[in-house]
């Protein structure tokens, strides 16, 4: 094989070069982000706990439930503790500025997230008032918020009637071992919403959004799932209880065709860019059929000729391909600091990346076989004779 | 003098538009080792298909040609490749080298395919452009070179590899009255020195006049073989 050739052939026209390997870098980026972002949905599904359990309404996930609930289904067989999940999809300052808010019992969530550490403050810090709260690193990263901050969220759920602001205090940060639980979360007292709400000093939906439920540990969950469910069967308003992964995947599947439609767009991409490698390796094949002549001439054999050209192809992907593997685990942290609160799991794995370079090299592969094959079935004299 | 090629009976139609073109007609032909031959005749008189058969470019469709010995018709195409990189050396119209290596590289190409050292091969290149003259633009790219220094380029590559047979597909062609010359006497040198077999295919009566021997085809068919030295021989004993 002439490596020297293959090597100024594939330096010959560097624009050229330099673009068809960029749009393999584009596209080898895209995938890796965009197969990152539909495997961080499974990841939550698949990292969550079998110990905890999650009754919403049967209607909706939407509509709220009676809070008297949590008497009686603390009371099904196998079921530990209830805690108290509220949305609460305040505004801080812009509605750009989203994260997500949630009203819980401070101490049972503690008990129930074993995977969540505080890093600075205690749960008697964030328990000493009922407008303290608890905020995940990332979102303390983000805003740049500090132990004793206030917190300003503009009610949209639940305005207060004032119309003045919910005030947060921040008294501990906690970070997570494990990505089912994200670290840009704001959680406080349950109660402080409670209190407004009877107190008319807020507007919203009474009740509790779900309770999360935390099984014993002998219990059997599909036993308490039914224990629970059939408690409410009759009304006045019927539960559905879900295992956590089952739970977690409705949010995926809330998406409707969105992983879907990321695997497509993936998809697209990567079609587009064959057709645009396979048209630039087609050029250098047309290009060089006086030069294939050449090589034939001296006495080259077809195989050498048409390895040449895939050789080629293969580099020209490969190393547009390597760029843009290097890019996506680059763009790894930044990217998942925008999207992790949508999807904790986003994680560009090394399976990943390897992914993406396979794919651009089979990529290359198949682009370079056809111009390789026209060279290798290319007589010599025809290809001398032709002036391209 | 020993035979070096051999054209039996060779015959070579080509079909367009559903034409049928018989461009050699039963051509036989018998060339000696160690001579420079010419050889000339109108267009489509069938030279270049003559040469590609000698080569090892092209199969005649009838009859056989051999070359040194080896009958080209019961090659494959893997074994003409072979063959053709250990026995022969082309020199085109159009220089014909590759534009993104270097008079060095372009010369070095050839030698890819023989089992020699890195050094070794650079070492017969480098010679062989010593051969033409061109010692002084080894690091040349083509397009930094004259259409001259080009053909000498191609003419060492031809040499480079030490084949039995050099063919030349109208090495003038392309080049002025003085820079042909030049080529020209620098094959007929090469002819000398080197005593390798040449065939050069050529329309201008001055070009073969550096040959040994004349090859005149017409329609396919061998003409006249004219020999330039017994004519000069000729010239030089009426003159005294």
């Amino acid at each position: 094989m002439p490596f020297k050739l293959l090597l100024r052939n594939l330096l010959a026209h560097p624009v050229r070069s330099v673009l068809t390997a960029g749009s393999v870098t584009v596209a080898v980026f895209l995938l890796c982000v965009l197969d990152a972002a539909n495997r961080g949905l499974d990841t939550a599904v698949a990292t969550a706990s079998s110990s905890r359990l999650w009754v919403q309404s049967a209607v909706s996930l939407f509509v709220s439930l009676p809070a008297s609930y949590e008497s009686k289904i603390t009371t099904v067989p196998g079921v530990d503790w209830l805690v108290r999940f509220q949305w609460f999809g305040g505004i801080y300052q812009d509605p750009s500025n989203f994260f997500a808010q949630f009203g819980v019992d401070a101490e049972k969530w503690v008990k129930s997230y074993p995977e969540v550490e505080f890093t600075q403050g205690t749960l008697a810090d964030w328990q000493r008032a009922r407008t303290n709260c608890i905020i995940g690193e990332d979102l303390a990263a983000r805003f740049g918020w500090k132990i004793g901050d206030h917190v300003p969220l503009i009610g949209t759920i639940f305005p207060r009637t004032d119309g003045a602001t919910w005030d947060f205090t921040i008294a501990a940060k906690y970070r997570s071992k494990s990505v089912n639980v994200d670290q840009s979360t704001m959680f406080f007292h349950f109660d402080y919403l409670r209190e407004g709400l009877e107190q008319h000093a807020v507007q919203g939906p009474q009740g509790v959004g779900v309770f999360l439920t935390q099984l014993r540990g002998d219990a059997a969950p599909d036993a308490v799932i039914a224990g629970i469910e059939q408690t409410y069967e009759n009304g006045p308003q019927r539960v559905r209880a879900t295992k956590e992964a089952e739970f977690q995947r409705q949010f995926v599947t809330m998406l409707g065709s969105v992983p879907t439609l990321i695997a497509s767009i993936g998809g697209g991409v990567l079609f587009a860019i064959f057709f645009a490698v396979l048209n630039t390796m087609l050029m250098a094949g047309r290009e060089r059929t006086r030069d294939i002549g050449i090589l034939k001439a001296l006495g080259f054999r077809n195989s050498t000729i048409s390895a040449l050209l895939l050789v080629e192809s293969l580099l020209l992907c490969l190393s547009g391909g390597l760029v843009g593997a290097g890019l996506a685990k680059m763009a790894e942290r930044p990217l998942w600091s925008i999207v992790n609160s949508m999807i904790p799991g986003f994680s560009i794995y090394d399976s990943i990346l390897l992914q993406g370079i396979l794919l651009a090299a089979t990529l290359g592969v198949l682009a370079g076989a056809l111009p390789s094959l026209r060279a290798s079935r290319l007589a010599p004299v025809t290809a001398l004779r032709l002036d391209v | 003098m020993v035979t070096a090629i051999e054209v039996h009976k060779a015959t070579k139609t080509y079909h367009r538009g559903g034409e049928t073109l018989v461009v050699l007609d039963a051509l036989d032909l018998s060339m000696d080792g160690g001579a420079f031959y010419a050889l000339m005749g109108p267009s489509g008189s069938g030279k270049t298909t003559l040469l590609n058969l000698i080569g090892g470019l092209d199969h005649a469709d009838a009859g056989n040609v051999v070359v040194g010995g080896t009958d080209l018709s019961t090659l494959d195409g893997g074994q003409l490749a072979q063959w053709r990189a250990a026995n022969v050396g082309f020199v085109f119209q159009g220089f014909n080298l590759l534009p993104v290596l270097t008079a060095r590289e372009n010369v070095e190409l050839p030698l890819l395919l023989a089992p020699l050292s890195k050094q070794k091969r650079r070492a017969q290149a480098e010679h062989a452009l010593e051969l033409v003259g061109l010692q002084d633009r080894m690091d040349h790219k083509p397009r930094e070179l004259s259409g001259g220094q080009e053909q000498r380029v191609a003419i060492a590559r031809a040499f480079a590899t030490d084949p039995q047979v050099i063919l030349a597909d109208e090495p003038t062609g392309d080049l002025d009255r003085a820079t042909a010359t030049q080529v020209l006497e620098l094959l007929q040198r090469l002819n000398r020195e080197l005593h390798k077999t040449i065939l050069m295919v050529t329309h201008d009566g001055e070009a073969a006049m550096f040959a040994d021997k004349v090859i005149h085809l017409d329609k396919g068919k061998l003409g006249r073989i004219d020999d330039n030295r017994k004519a000069a021989a000729a010239g030089h004993t009426s003159r005294n």
